[in-house]
């Protein structure tokens, strides 16, 4: 065979692979027979220490930049799983000094056992002395480890805690549910701490060390670093928030101001509250067992996740169902004599107003007028109208466990009390008592759809999300998904004028701030628990809305005397700021 | 043949005349090959929830593979050649599409979802679609012993090298080049002129320094010096040189391994699978894996030299050029030698692409050797 031309060139890159592959089992050799030893020590020995670089969280921010919730520096202990002889009698040690029960600390080091490189956490947040006491017993607590961790603080304590949340530790059911969380993380729990949990939590790091025989490190082998969480920028007011939880007072209620026209939530409070810090380093138990056991149920966010019966804000629906259906108009006369014969029955007003329009009507919240435009409209419009502007729906707010409400049709009475829907019912459907039950924050989204007549917005209370930088990476804007709205434009006319004289000399004069016009409606929401609950949902400019207030006071009796006065407060609060445009809350 | 009782020779003279031109040796070391591949996912992904799964994708890709294999190889490997100004336009257009339609995973944008079959990586077949064209270019084009006589082949492979950085997929685009050094020094490439295009690539890389990606840099930074790395890149290095280095010589034995739980060494079962061989099997078994692929190479590099033509001769080399730059690059990233590239381990590594263009690239061999000059 007569060699071809490119033999000898083929030949030579064949001599160039041996060559290369000799240097690769040369690397090969060094690494495995003469480092062989040291690597193994590295890898199955205790020498190595796989520690977890925790990430900190992103900082929430009120739509003025204001920090709600950051970060402080604080100590986590935690234990080497690989590292303990004895864990009874380690855990005897502890036990007194950390708080914790014996028994938990051994249950925690034995579920550790199958990684025993990888620490496993005791107690986040713990103090000075806990801190000294473990480092003068040092040589007694073989495997105990300090560590810096940052841990949650919420700047304000409990203002605005139903709307940020808190935190707690990963369980195993939300383990399953989410990949990429592992064991003794910290999760939110409610609040946009949770469902922005992804972007503010960031990617914890790990630090793998080389440690002496009494387990100090001597080197650094390995560092991936941690990436820090996103931050937040809600749409909260700290200053308006603050001004609603002081109206708030000692009572049992629910704040709720919002923008109509985007549905940025500048107030979301419910009292009474709690401090969420008492979370940040894993609740104690008898902190937990206090807020669980409370009747006052502090940890239950009113604004969203309380249904209760609206009263006389529900004439609102009432109205706007009659004047779209042309049962009313805004001249047509009523007698408001005190009292509506129904069959054997006589349903009782509070007063007699004479005869009256439909402005004057719903001025001083006449309940036979509207006892007789709910009787004229029937109960399935009123059921139509009452979810075409988003009640007995979540609104789709960024919370978690946001409430349905309720509004009853004549179906689901039949199915569920096996009677028919009498016509008493309808009645009491009219001025919103019986079957009705609306969260507060589905009255705000109500009373901005009249306000703005066009579009039943998305309530949010994100509004950024800034990268570790600085720069904004993402931004929410509601105004994207509002679902559009026809109402008849003089229907929409009679009734704000209607909703104008409440505030000016109707039943909500107490929420009148000189110098803007304040629209809104009263209730006092009678419940089979004891006293009425009182309302007040309003918004103002009346000419050109940009914030819709909507207060709740549980057994507040009075809407037009205890929920208007804090209502105007927020008004008052926020006057310069719906006066001057530019500044408004629109979009900047 | 039944009837005969001692098997091999005689059953081997009734085989057909082309059955009997097949290398088998280069298919016992492909198929070894791809057997050390199934082992060490089998490790890597061993309690991982998708370990299953890995495995059936893993069976599926290579039975598609040896019917690219043996559609390659019964192919005339001339007719390919034949093919060079339909296949070169026709890469180019997948190459964009990539960039314009493509999926993005881990950063890059490198794969196309055709189906059931899961997402596909047009890079990894523009290497072989490179070969085939480039060895018909120099077919065609001679080669002259001056510098600019190989301005041609390198704009030839400069265009889709461009589009696969774009991606971002430096480590592939570093593979089109050793393939066409390979093949222009086949061709009968003065050294000179090589060593100035070498020189010319060198001059240029300082301008694309600004072009790479972050962590493309940051790899790069951390080969010079993993252990002082702030940024991480060094922290795959150093688990893998503790994953190789802690086997030994014998290994901690198949399925034995401590680091090799997935989540300890990123992309373990991609571009870092030689850590568990090294891991498990130690020094005699990762020397045994690199013996196979000098077999392999030993094999691709007598059929080059026994081509019938010197088309079939740049094929069979610039395919030769291909693996040796794969295991190189790939085994000397594990054990610190050179950057991390993220260039995976032909026929060993999980990823479908690859494995379907290295088993179609050793059709490719097959058939040329089954063609080769008469002896």
């Amino acid at each position: 065979m007569t060699a071809a031309p490119w033999s000898p060139r083929v030949a030579r890159l064949g001599l160039a692979a041996v060559v290369l592959f000799a240097v690769l089992a040369g690397r090969l050799w060094s690494l495995q027979a003469i480092q062989g030893q040291y690597y193994l020590e590295l890898s199955e020995h205790n020498r190595m220490r796989d520690l977890k670089v925790p990430a900190p969280r992103g900082t929430i921010y009120d739509r003025r930049g204001q920090p709600l919730v950051s970060n402080r520096a604080a100590f986590t202990v935690s234990v080497l799983p690989m590292e303990v002889r004895d864990p009874q009698r380690l855990a005897e040690t502890l036990s007194p000094v950390l708080g914790l029960a014996r028994a938990d600390i051994v249950a925690r080091i034995d579920a550790g056992r199958r990684r025993p490189f990888e620490p496993v956490l005791l107690r986040r947040d713990v103090d000075q002395t806990v801190l000294a006491t473990l480092e003068e017993h040092r040589l007694d607590l073989p495997g105990v480890l300090v560590q810096a961790e940052p841990v949650r603080a919420y700047l304000f304590g409990s203002l605005a805690a139903h709307a940020l949340g808190y935190l707690g530790e990963i369980t195993e059911d939300e383990l399953r549910a989410r990949p990429g969380y592992r064991m003794g993380d910290l999760i939110g729990k409610t609040g946009v701490e949770r469902v922005y949990d992804d972007v503010l939590r960031g990617e914890p790091g790990r630090l793998q060390v080389e440690v002496d025989a009494v387990g100090r490190p001597i080197r650094v082998l390995g560092r991936l670093p941690a990436r820090p969480g996103r931050s937040l920028v809600l749409n909260l007011d700290a200053a308006l928030q603050a001004v609603a939880e002081a109206g708030l007072r000692d009572r049992s209620g629910a704040v709720v101001a919002m923008d109509p026209r985007s549905g940025e939530v500048l107030v979301l409070a419910s009292a009474p509250s709690y401090d969420p810090n008492l979370f940040s380093g894993g609740i104690r138990a008898a902190n937990w067992k206090r807020l669980i056991g409370d009747r006052r149920l502090p940890l239950l966010n009113r604004a969203a996740e309380g249904t209760y019966e609206p009263g006389s804000v529900f004439k609102i629906v009432t109205g706007l169902s009659a004047l779209s259906e042309g049962v009313a108009r805004r001249d047509s006369t009523f007698e408001c004599t005190g009292a509506l014969r129904l069959g054997r029955w006589v349903f009782r007003d509070l007063a007699a107003y004479g005869t009256v329009n439909f402005i004057r009507g719903v001025q001083v919240s006449c309940n036979v007028m509207f006892w007789l435009l709910g009787r004229a409209v029937g109960e399935a419009h009123l059921a139509r109208y009452a979810s075409g502007v988003g009640l007995g729906q979540p609104t789709g707010i960024d919370l978690p466990a946001e409430a349905s409400g309720f509004i009853p049709t004549a179906e689901w009475k039949q199915r569920a009390t096996r009677e028919p829907w009498y016509p008493g019912d309808t009645l009491n459907m009219s001025i919103g008592q019986g079957y009705v039950l609306v969260t507060p924050l589905q009255v705000a989204r109500m009373v901005g759809a009249v306000a703005t007549g066009d579009r039943l917005v998305r309530p949010r209370l994100a509004r950024r999300v800034l990268g570790p930088d600085g720069a904004e990476q993402q931004a929410f804007d509601p105004r994207d998904d509002p679902i559009p709205l026809a109402i008849p434009p003089e229907a929409l006319r009679a009734l704000r004028e209607g909703l104008l004289a409440v505030v000016e000399g109707g039943t909500g004069r107490a929420a009148a701030v000189p110098g803007l016009l304040v629209a809104g409606k009263t209730g006092s929401a009678e419940n089979p628990r004891g006293i009425p609950h009182a309302w007040f949902a309003g918004y103002a400019p009346a000419d050109r809305p940009s914030l819709v207030v909507v207060v709740f006071v549980e057994h507040g009796r009075r809407g037009g005397e205890v929920a208007a006065p804090i209502a105007r407060a927020i008004f008052e609060a926020a006057r310069p700021m719906l006066l001057t445009r530019a500044a408004g809350p629109g979009r900047p | 043949m039944n009837a005969y009782p001692s098997a091999s020779v005689r059953a081997r003279r009734h085989w057909p005349a082309w059955l009997r031109q097949v290398d088998w040796v280069l298919v016992a070391a492909t198929a070894l090959l791809v057997a050390f591949g199934f082992i060490a996912l089998a490790s890597a992904a061993r309690g991982a929830p998708e370990a299953e799964g890995l495995l059936r994708t893993r069976t599926l890709h290579l039975a598609l593979g040896v019917v690219a294999l043996v559609v390659a190889a019964s192919v005339d490997y001339r007719w390919l050649g034949g093919m060079a100004l339909v296949i070169y336009p026709a890469t180019l257009l997948l190459l964009l599409a990539v960039l314009v339609g493509g999926e993005a995973r881990m950063g890059a944008q490198r794969w196309i979802t055709v189906g059931p079959l899961g997402a596909f990586q047009p890079s990894e077949v523009a290497k072989l679609a490179v070969v085939l064209t480039l060895a018909r270019h120099l077919e065609v084009v001679r080669v002259l012993p001056r510098l600019r006589s190989l301005v041609p082949f390198v704009l030839h492979v400069a265009l889709p090298m461009i589009l696969i950085v774009r991606q971002p997929d430096l480590g592939t685009a570093l593979v089109l080049a050793a393939i066409l050094a390979v093949m222009l020094y086949v061709a009968g490439a003065r050294l000179a002129d090589l060593a100035g295009l070498a020189a010319a690539a060198a001059a240029v890389t300082p301008f694309l320094w600004p072009v790479l990606h972050d962590y493309q840099r940051r790899r790069l930074l951390a080969f010079l010096d993993p252990g002082g790395d702030p940024l991480g890149a060094g922290y795959a290095l150093i688990q893998s040189k503790i994953a190789i280095g802690s086997g030994q010589l014998f290994g901690k034995g198949l399925f034995a391994g401590t680091q090799n739980v997935l989540k300890f060494i990123p992309e373990q079962h991609t571009d870092f699978i030689f850590t568990v061989i090294g891991e498990e099997l130690g020094f005699f078994g990762a020397v045994a894996l690199l013996a196979l692929y000098l077999v392999w190479l030993w094999r691709a590099l007598g059929i080059a030299g026994g081509a019938r033509d010197r088309y079939g001769a740049l094929v069979a080399s610039g395919i030769a050029g291909m693996m040796l730059f794969h295991v190189v690059v790939n085994i000397g990233m594990t054990v610190g030698l050179m950057p991390i590239t993220g260039i995976p381990l032909p026929l060993v590594s999980y990823g479908g692409s690859s494995l379907l263009t290295t088993l179609a690239a050793t059709g490719v061999l097959l058939g040329i050797r089954m063609r080769r000059r008469p002896s």
